[in-house]
């Protein structure tokens, strides 16, 4: 069982009181109707589908109800950070497990 | 033309239990109880400070803790279990929101030495340091429910009223 901290409980609580949100930062446009057909496609579906670091969404669903965003390492499972929606993310985090 | 098989389970399997179950748990005793009857309140407000003014006293402060019945949920929301009979607050034109949830869920005692040990066959929380005071949203097996430390060896497991007789019954199946 993975422990992952929640940023607005303040502790390490077990992984099934979690649900995955897809990956962070991805801002809704302002004005969608502005937007061309391909870069409406890319808001929707195009995502890094990263190797490694990876930020994304995660919802304490099975607790304080909260969204938080995550660093987490795709290829060990590992999480580097977690931290409050609206927070950057964490400019330096080095991969600390795992293969590279 | 289709045979449909009667059901399997009994009429009891289908509700809670009204007496308390009891038994040991890893040779501990340990009592499974219906928990006496409550008011519930749903509690919600970004300012603490304006939700506190408003029924005029202390909300628990960190998230996963309670106070006087009151348990904090999480940034913006607060469980309330008071004693039956107790006012729903009136709180109108505030920008808060309390609402009568009573009916909702049913609350079960765990009680005595093998408390934990009942519990943490189906709750992944790491009850060896969940101290009296404690109180928040988890899961049982597949079921969320809120679970309040009330003493050492006394937790108060609230459950929405649907899933309660299958809780009842899980829990209650490891008390032998």
């Amino acid at each position: 069982m993975i422990l992952i901290h929640c940023p607005y409980c303040e502790e390490d609580r077990p992984e099934v009181e979690f649900t995955y949100g897809g990956e962070a930062h991805i801002a809704r446009p302002l004005d969608p109707s502005a937007l061309t057909d391909s870069e409406w496609e890319g808001y929707l579906y195009i995502r890094s589908n990263t190797r490694g670091l990876h930020a994304e969404r995660w919802r304490h669903a099975h607790g304080c109800a909260r969204f938080f965003n995550a660093v987490r390492d795709t290829v060990s499972d590992r999480f580097e950070v977690t931290y409050k929606t609206g927070e950057a993310r964490p400019a330096k985090i080095t991969q600390t497990g795992g293969a590279a | 033309m289709i045979e449909i098989a009667p059901l399997a389970i009994g009429a009891t399997d289908l509700a809670t239990g009204t007496a308390p179950h009891t038994g040991a748990v890893n040779g501990l005793s340990v009592s499974l109880s219906p928990a006496e009857p409550r008011v519930r309140l749903s509690l919600r407000a970004k300012d603490v400070g304006v939700l506190s003014a408003a029924l005029g006293r202390a909300l628990p402060e960190r998230i996963g803790t309670q106070l006087d019945g009151i348990a904090r949920l999480g940034p913006d929301e607060w469980h309330a279990l008071l004693p039956e009979g107790s006012p729903v607050p009136a709180v109108s034109g505030q920008p808060l929101s309390v609402v009568d949830v009573t009916a909702r869920s049913v609350g079960f005692t765990v009680e005595g030495p093998g408390a934990v040990a009942a519990l943490i066959r189906g709750c992944p929380l790491d009850l060896a340091n969940f101290a009296p005071g404690r109180a928040t949203r988890t899961v049982f097996e597949t079921v969320e429910i809120q679970l309040w430390a009330m003493a050492p060896d006394r937790f108060h497991v609230e459950v929405w009223r649907s899933f309660a007789p299958w809780l009842w019954h899980s829990i209650a199946d490891g008390i032998v």
